[in-house]
């Protein structure tokens, strides 16, 4: 039971994140949710997630904008992020992978639950002692 | 084009300066200073050398160092005839200061005016002159009929030149939007789509129970009833392209009309929006599609919830004045710049700056939206102001003699 891994979802669509969330709570995570930009950095420091799935078409600051401000902070450059978007232009998955992001996941192709196995398979490698 | 009987030389080439003459002539022919006129070239014949002298034209403005054409003997049988009409001296006596000085300057003896013919109109007329009393050849005559026929091809060559490269920017242009706004419109589609799979997933591994099971259900209900939004937004303005817009109108009041647009916005507005109202209670009768109308009203509502992202109160308010009803929907959002107003009702008029390149939508909406209320006799105008707020105002003629189903 990962009940101390807290996720963060900066995506702006209600519908979208309210499904997202409620997939994330059932496998046991903790979930906040920023529906702009702006408010997406502020959690990333404030509420020091453990994960962070960013969608790109954000108010306030876009997606790319965001992933790179993450990046660039100490406090917020290690945590794992995953672009959720629904562009799959492979200009744009090429841009947020070489920006940092893990992986690029298209939304309408991807179900919640990839979202769960996703952030499992992250923080468990990441939680092996290093050798 | 019939081929020259005369003096000319066997093959014809099309540096020869007769043709590039014709050219010339064409080029000046094919584009009159308005529709009405028509240009003359007023050329010198010597030998077979023809010289341009001076340009006029028709509707008496003149160039410089031109002639009224109308005061020119024998133009309008020319035109009218659509034959060479040949003008010795003693015609041309009766001329102005100017026609005197021109006649005077270039010694001319007599004169031939030769209508050219393009797309079944007399396109211009050509005036040549000759220094000899003797007038023109049969020879030279054909020849000026040869170029007049020439010219004619030229003159229609150009305007359709014209009108195909004016056609070709045009569906350039359209093409370009047609591939942008598909690629808007499949994004659109696949947001709700997201949703639907994301929920149908869940209820199918038993993720959900009880009442998070409902409210998924729910969604999948939103979600799909935007999808069909957004196909027929599609699809209306592909037939509006085609056929343009039907309208199946029936006597309908239009309190209905406003009630069910602001109950299927309901889901979308969310915790940060409100919606009030406005308006006496009295039916509103209209003759109307109440679809139509329902799908016009919606997309305002629509419209001022995703242009108002940091929520507050949209107000719908109606009201009657004479035999006309106005609807308003006001949104306290960031507005719309003038620039942008103008691109507002078109298709592909999105408008698509830094706040807003997030926000969802075809861009279609308005484009239809005003189209709908056109036709039925109505309007749709906006007022806004950046960072203030929108509001959009419906006008729709009254049928107060048409009865009302179940009133």
């Amino acid at each position: 039971m990962d009940d101390d891994v807290k996720v963060l979802l900066i995506e702006d669509d209600n519908a979208a994140a309210e499904m997202y969330r409620l997939r994330l709570i059932a496998d046991g995570y903790a979930v906040v949710v920023a529906d702009d930009g702006e408010k997406g950095l502020a959690l990333a420091i404030a509420e020091r997630p453990d994960f962070i799935y960013l969608d790109l078409r954000l108010p306030k600051v876009d997606g790319f904008e965001v992933l790179e401000r993450l990046r660039a902070n100490p406090q917020t450059a290690a945590v794992p992020v995953i672009i959720l978007s629904n562009f799959g232009e492979p200009e744009l998955r090429e841009r947020g992978l070489k920006l940092g992001a893990l992986e690029f996941l298209v939304k309408a192709d991807t179900t919640p639950s990839r979202l769960s196995e996703a952030v499992s398979r992250v923080t468990a490698s990441k939680a092996l002692p290093s050798v | 084009m019939t081929s020259p009987a005369f003096d000319q030389p066997a093959t014809v080439d099309e540096h020869d300066p007769f043709f590039d003459t014709a050219a010339r002539i064409a080029a000046d022919i094919a584009t009159p200073p308005d529709e009405t006129s028509r240009r003359a070239s007023f050329l010198a014949l010597s030998g077979d050398v023809l010289t341009a002298v001076a340009e006029y034209d028709e509707s008496g403005e003149t160039f410089p160092g031109h002639y009224e054409l109308s005061r020119f003997p024998n133009f309008e049988r020319a035109v009218v005839t659509r034959e060479i009409q040949v003008i010795g001296l003693s015609e041309l006596g009766n001329l102005s200061s100017d026609g005197a000085a021109l006649v005077t300057r270039h010694r001319i003896r007599s004169c031939a005016l030769i209508p050219v013919v393009s797309g079944g109109v007399v396109a211009g007329v050509i005036a040549v002159s000759a220094r000899d009393e003797a007038g023109f050849t049969d020879s030279q005559v054909r020849q000026l009929a040869t170029l007049a026929q020439l010219v004619g091809l030229r003159v229609g060559h150009v305007a359709a030149d014209q009108a195909l490269r004016e056609e070709a920017e045009r569906s350039q242009g359209l093409e370009r939007l047609k591939g942008e706004f598909l690629n808007i419109a499949a994004h659109e589609l696949r947001s709700p789509l997201g949703i639907i799979n994301g929920y149908v997933s869940m209820l199918l591994d038993g993720t959900l129970t009880g009442a998070d099971e409902r409210k998924a259900l729910e969604r999948i209900a939103e979600k799909s009833d935007e999808m069909g939004r957004l196909i027929t937004e599609m699809l209306e303005t592909a037939r509006m392209e085609a056929l343009g817009l039907e309208l199946l109108l029936a006597p309908t009041d239009l309190m209905d009309v406003l009630s069910d647009a602001m109950r299927a916005v309901e889901p979308l507005l969310g915790s940060r929006h409100r919606l009030a109202t406005r308006g006496r209670r009295d039916p509103l009768p209209v003759m109307a599609d109440h679809l139509r109308a329902v799908t016009m009203v919606l997309n305002l509502l629509d419209n001022a919830v995703k242009y108002s992202p940091n929520g507050g109160d949209i107000l719908v308010a109606w009201s009657r004045k004479g035999n006309v009803c106005h609807v308003r929907v006001t949104d306290h959002g960031i507005g719309i710049s003038r620039e942008q107003q103008s691109m507002l009702f078109t298709r592909f008029g999105r408008l698509v700056t830094p706040e807003t390149s997030h926000i969802r939508g075809t861009g279609l909406g308005l484009y239809i939206g005003r189209e709908i209320a056109r036709l039925h006799g109505g309007d749709i105008t906006v007022r806004s102001e950046i960072a203030r707020g929108t509001t959009f105002t419906i006008t729709m003629p009254l049928a107060p003699e048409a009865p009302l189903a179940g009133v």
